[in-house]
């Protein structure tokens, strides 16, 4: 079992510019608590006020003409998250997929290939649930039925959000798990779902996982 | 053929001003920025964000540079690596120097620093499992890195890892990202 270790110094809203008092203010408004991934970004406030921005804008309904809503977007945010072992994101989303509205049931069966045949998904969901366990995999290896079945339900101003959707969580999960950021007191006590489904591959990502799960007793 | 069509005349005024931003730092257009714009708030925020990196910033843009060259061979991604490549030698660095990219010769050439050598293996583990990077290479970062430069390194590699992702995904060709002198 291996805690992670907090990489760098936490910046605290009494310690921090006024810049990134203001993304705390922010974050908080939305989040209902400052995360600790936002405590971390605190050291370079110019570039964490822009990358936080691509991030409100994902997390909200998108635009109902070039974009998708909040609970498709966050199938999306499982998946990519859960296929790149970060427990840190998929904790947080697991919790956030529920309050959208995204059952247990229906989170359990996104795991591997179950959401292809399950009866909780439908054709659309699935088309672009392939179309990001491709991008997580190697994007050269697209099939081309999949780009079919994709183009078939969503047109460009989508298909670019469910892209920007999925890579921007490949980013931010790479960047916290890299810098040991450890989820919050909040979370002590959620039992994993997807992790429990399919525990981690990787041995770092399973050490982190059992010393959690120990946190919560 | 790529995923989405290129918007060349925006009517949104989002898009417009990402276009403006892009313009005025590229010196054009690139082609991603032309494929985010069919989704104002994504055109918007990305390209925000990335125009940040390629600058100076708490770490000099030649250094960047070749993080972004290495983290875009880590990932397998070939979106814009001769685009890079030519940038990384525009602002200063050697030809020998941005050859070692490609190869494990960066960890014997000693045009490397130590502390520049600890960002590449940085890059490395992010890649392949981002859980698994260690105290050992965070001991090496933080003897030659501050705490704001470690998160820009940090931001900057996996950025580039969500760059290429799109870039790839969306099959978009950027042989020239600057169209004006970088120097």
């Amino acid at each position: 079992m291996s805690e992670k270790i907090a990489q760098l110094p936490l910046i605290e809203y009494e310690d921090a510019d006024p810049l990134t008092k203001k993304i705390y203010d922010d974050a908080e408004k939305r989040f209902q608590m400052v995360l600790n991934i936002f405590k971390v970004t605190g050291h370079a406030p110019e570039m964490a006020e822009k990358m936080w921005n691509i991030f409100f804008e994902i997390l909200s309904e998108g635009d109902p003409e070039t974009g998708v809503d909040w609970y498709t977007k966050e199938l999306l945010i499982l998946k990519s998250t859960k296929m790149g072992e970060c427990l840190y994101c998929v904790t947080q989303h697991e919790v956030v997929a529920e309050r959208l509205g995204v059952t247990p049931e229906k989170q359990f069966d996104i795991v591997g290939q179950l959401y292809k045949d399950s009866p909780h998904y439908d054709e659309k969901e699935v088309a672009i649930l392939d179309l990001c366990s491709h991008i997580c995999l190697d994007p050269e290896q697209i099939p081309a039925e999949v780009w079919q079945k994709v183009k078939e339900y969503y047109n460009d101003g989508q298909i670019v959000e469910i892209v920007a959707t999925v890579g921007a969580y490949i980013q931010v999960s790479k960047f916290g798990d890299a810098m040991g950021v450890q989820l919050e007191d909040a979370f002590t006590g959620h039992e994993p779902r997807l992790f429990t489904k399919e525990p981690p591959k990787s041995k770092a990502a399973a050490g982190h996982l059992e010393h959690f799960i120990s946190r919560t007793g | 053929m790529t995923a989405v069509a290129l918007v060349e005349n925006p009517t949104n005024e989002d898009v417009r001003n990402a276009y403006k931003l892009a313009e005025k730092h590229f010196g054009h257009v690139p082609n991603l920025v032309k494929a985010l714009g069919s989704n104002p708030a994504m055109c918007k925020t990305l390209t925000e964000f990335v125009v940040l990196f390629l600058d100076e910033g708490k770490v000099s843009w030649k250094f960047k540079e070749l993080v972004i060259l290495k983290t875009l061979r880590s990932i397998k991604s070939f979106f814009s690596y001769s685009a890079h490549e030519a940038l990384a030698i525009e602002l200063g660095n050697s030809v020998s120097k941005v050859g070692s990219v490609a190869n494990s010769l960066w960890q014997l050439n000693p045009e490397y620093t130590d502390g520049e050598r600890a960002v590449f293996e940085l890059v490395d583990q992010v890649a392949l499992d981002a859980n698994a990077v260690g105290d050992e290479i965070w001991d090496k970062l933080r003897a030659h890195w501050s705490s704001a430069q470690l998160v820009e390194l940090d931001a900057l590699i996996t950025t580039f890892i969500l760059i290429g992702r799109l870039g790839d995904t969306l099959g978009i060709p950027e042989p020239v990202v600057f169209k004006r002198s970088v120097a």
